[in-house]
């Protein structure tokens, strides 16, 4: 078992659909209302495959975890239901973590989430970690639960699925949203007292405090790093108050890299594929971003007064935001070593395929940075013990 | 013409502001889903009728109160605010959503209302004729929809990108999506809409691209004796686009 200050680092995959038509561009979202006739279910397949096997060869290459998330109606990602993704990898898989990074509670019914979880962690034989989103915005467009009060719902169903994973049934429950005459989980999960569980968020206090009030980690996504860091900061100085020790296993961040012979190389092979990402993965209009009653107006007011990150995007603007590096080794292992530094954060999410990146850049990039990177990084960190590969097979 | 005066009053914890004006029997008019396009157009009804004009919670003036989440909520909100008021019986007007809630209002509360006017009301659901679903429609493309002659919305509206006009909106829409998200419409008003035993009419603009006037003859056959006004060359607007609409509500209310 990894110590939580043992640098562990998990391949991250979107798992998107790259076959955009040429015209792509006249759409303004390819989420939410992006028609699913562009969907061809033969080239589906084909990537489904391919995925597949990027995130088995991750298992073999010594990754500690293997990250999936959900999305709906979008090109940017086919796993509506990464619970199946995570199962497919079970077999395929012998020692990396699944990491379900993970369903929205709120848009299935919370103890159906306690359950889907409850077999792959049994399945898997106690390999699941799991996080809880609220979603983004663009999901309350293609579900029926009602963004103005997501919030609220999704608070009542994370204390059913811990109440359903850290007491023993039958219970009962009434909420707000939800009542159960019977909430009584088969199967519970293989680790007691249940996998190791964080919030997602995007920076807003009342999920870190959350966060530290249960005592689960914190992992934020699309937010400036300087919003991400304060976050992290927060958590570190609220969990003790709660009872809770803050440590560096549970903070998350999440890192693109591309590793390559030379910076130039890097450059060459990766900048496209990154900034099809940025620019055509993720594109969507404010509306989607924001429905009406997901966040409040003084922080609708913020978002729409802040800088246009849907205008023309830089590398200077793109390194302000997230985490983003590529070069050699050294240098991709000195960037991450400052930023783990930084957020006080042993977990690392490693987003190794962006976009329309081929199989031969995501295998290489990934063996790269297994064999040259993740050693760098432990080497770097003589206080902290080194994980070392579970002789599993 | 007479100028509104602004009040504050303090309903179950809310701060709701209402303008009023005139004097005699009080003319409540419920507001829709939007406030932008302000009360100017009720200034004639202050010669005949005291008019109260109300914001309802988490729009204009009023406070926010995200507990209210649900028609009844806002149906109990007013039947609150008349008894405040010591208002026994009131002539209803609601526009829109306004129309929705005064309608849920008449089903439960008929004896404290003298007559009901309901202007193209939003919540019935009419398969042959659906109400548009607001939700679905980007903001910038919604004021053109509201009206037959844009002329009428344009002084309302920004010149350009405008930061607390959009904020106005989100909160309003976020105060809309709190009732009407998951369903834009009441199964249940056509069950008990026969309770409504007031003199009603109901008013359409005949080009409303929110509301299709073609709902009113399905209000009619609902709401026993009501009748339908549709005027023309208006849309969903009527009573800021059409003079004559707003005195035809005058005329049924004297």
């Amino acid at each position: 078992m990894p110590r939580p200050d043992d640098l562990q680092f998990n391949m991250f995959h979107f798992m998107p659909y790259i076959h955009l038509p040429e015209d792509h561009k006249k759409y303004e979202s390819v989420w939410v209302d992006f028609p699913n006739t562009i969907y061809d279910p033969v080239k589906g397949n084909q990537l489904y495959t391919r995925y597949l096997r990027e995130m088995a060869l991750a298992d073999k290459l010594g990754f500690d975890g293997l990250v999936v998330n959900e999305h709906h109606s979008t090109s940017y990602s086919m796993m509506p239901a990464p619970s199946l993704i995570a199962a497919a990898l079970i077999p395929q898989t012998s020692r990396a973590k699944l990491c379900v990074f993970g369903t929205p509670l709120n848009l299935e019914y919370p103890h159906r989430v306690a359950e889907e979880y409850g077999m792959l962690d049994v399945m898997s034989g106690g390999r699941l970690e799991v996080a809880l989103p609220l979603g983004t915005g663009m999901e309350y467009w293609v579900n029926p639960i009602n963004p103005a009060t997501a919030r609220a719902r999704f608070r009542e169903s994370i204390d059913i699925l811990l109440k359903a994973w850290r007491e023993d049934g039958p219970l009962a429950y009434e909420g707000d949203f939800y009542t159960y005459r019977y909430l009584n989980v088969w199967p519970k999960p293989y680790q007691k007292p249940h996998p190791k569980m964080y919030l997602v968020g995007t920076g807003s206090p009342e999920t870190v405090q959350l966060a530290a009030e249960l005592g689960l980690g914190y992992s934020s996504v699309f937010v400036p790093i300087s919003k991400q860091m304060q976050a992290f900061a927060e958590l570190r100085e609220r969990s003790p108050s709660y009872g809770h020790t803050f440590t560096r296993d549970k903070a998350i961040i999440g890192i693109m890299a591309y590793v390559a012979e030379t910076k130039e190389k890097a450059e060459q092979e990766w900048m496209e594929h990154l900034f099809f990402f940025f620019k055509d993965a993720l594109r969507t209009t404010p509306r989607y971003l924001v429905p009406p009653g997901y966040v409040t107006p003084a922080e609708f007011r913020k978002r729409i007064s802040g800088p246009n990150l849907h205008g023309e995007l830089t590398w200077e603007g793109l390194t302000e935001q997230f985490f983003v590096v590529c070069g050699t080794p050294d240098m991709v292992a000195e960037s991450i070593a400052a930023w783990s530094e930084q957020a006080h954060s042993s977990r690392i999410n490693c987003f190794l395929h962006l976009g329309t990146m081929p199989h031969w850049m995501t295998v290489k990039n990934m063996t790269l940075f297994a064999e040259e990177v993740i050693p760098r990084l432990r080497s770097k960190a003589p206080d902290m013990r080194q994980s070392l590969p579970q002789a599993a097979e | 013409m007479t100028a509104f005066t602004r009040e504050e009053i303090t309903v179950g914890g809310v701060k709701t502001v209402y303008l009023t004006a005139g004097k005699g029997e009080p003319l409540l008019f419920l507001h829709g889903g939007g406030t932008f396009h302000g009360f100017e157009f009720a200034k004639p009804w202050a010669e005949h009728f005291r008019v109260l004009l109300p914001y309802h919670p988490g729009f204009g003036e009023s406070d926010d109160d995200p507990g209210l989440s649900s028609m009844q909520d806002y149906v109990m909100h007013y039947i609150e605010l008349l008894d405040q008021l010591g208002l026994d019986k009131v002539n209803l007007v609601g526009f829109s959503l306004g129309g929705w809630l005064a309608a849920s209002f008449a089903t439960q509360h008929t004896r404290r209302i003298r007559k009901l006017v309901l202007v193209a009301p939003a919540g019935l659901r009419v398969k042959e004729a659906p109400t548009a679903d607001l939700f679905r429609i980007p903001g910038e493309q919604v004021p053109a929809m509201l009206v037959h002659n844009f002329d009428v919305i344009k002084p309302h509206l920004p010149a350009g990108f405008d930061v607390d006009f959009t904020v106005d909106r989100f909160r309003e829409i976020t105060t809309v999506a709190r009732v009407a998200w998951e369903r834009s419409h009441d199964p249940k008003l056509p069950r008990w809409l026969h309770r409504v035993t007031v003199p009603t009419m109901l008013v359409y603009g005949e080009q409303d691209r929110i509301v299709p006037a073609a709902q009113g003859p399905h209000w009619a056959r609902l709401i026993p004796g009501a009748t339908v006004r549709t005027f023309p060359e208006a849309g969903h607007l009527v009573l800021d686009e059409k003079p004559e609409a707003v005195k035809a509500v005058q005329q049924f209310l004297q």
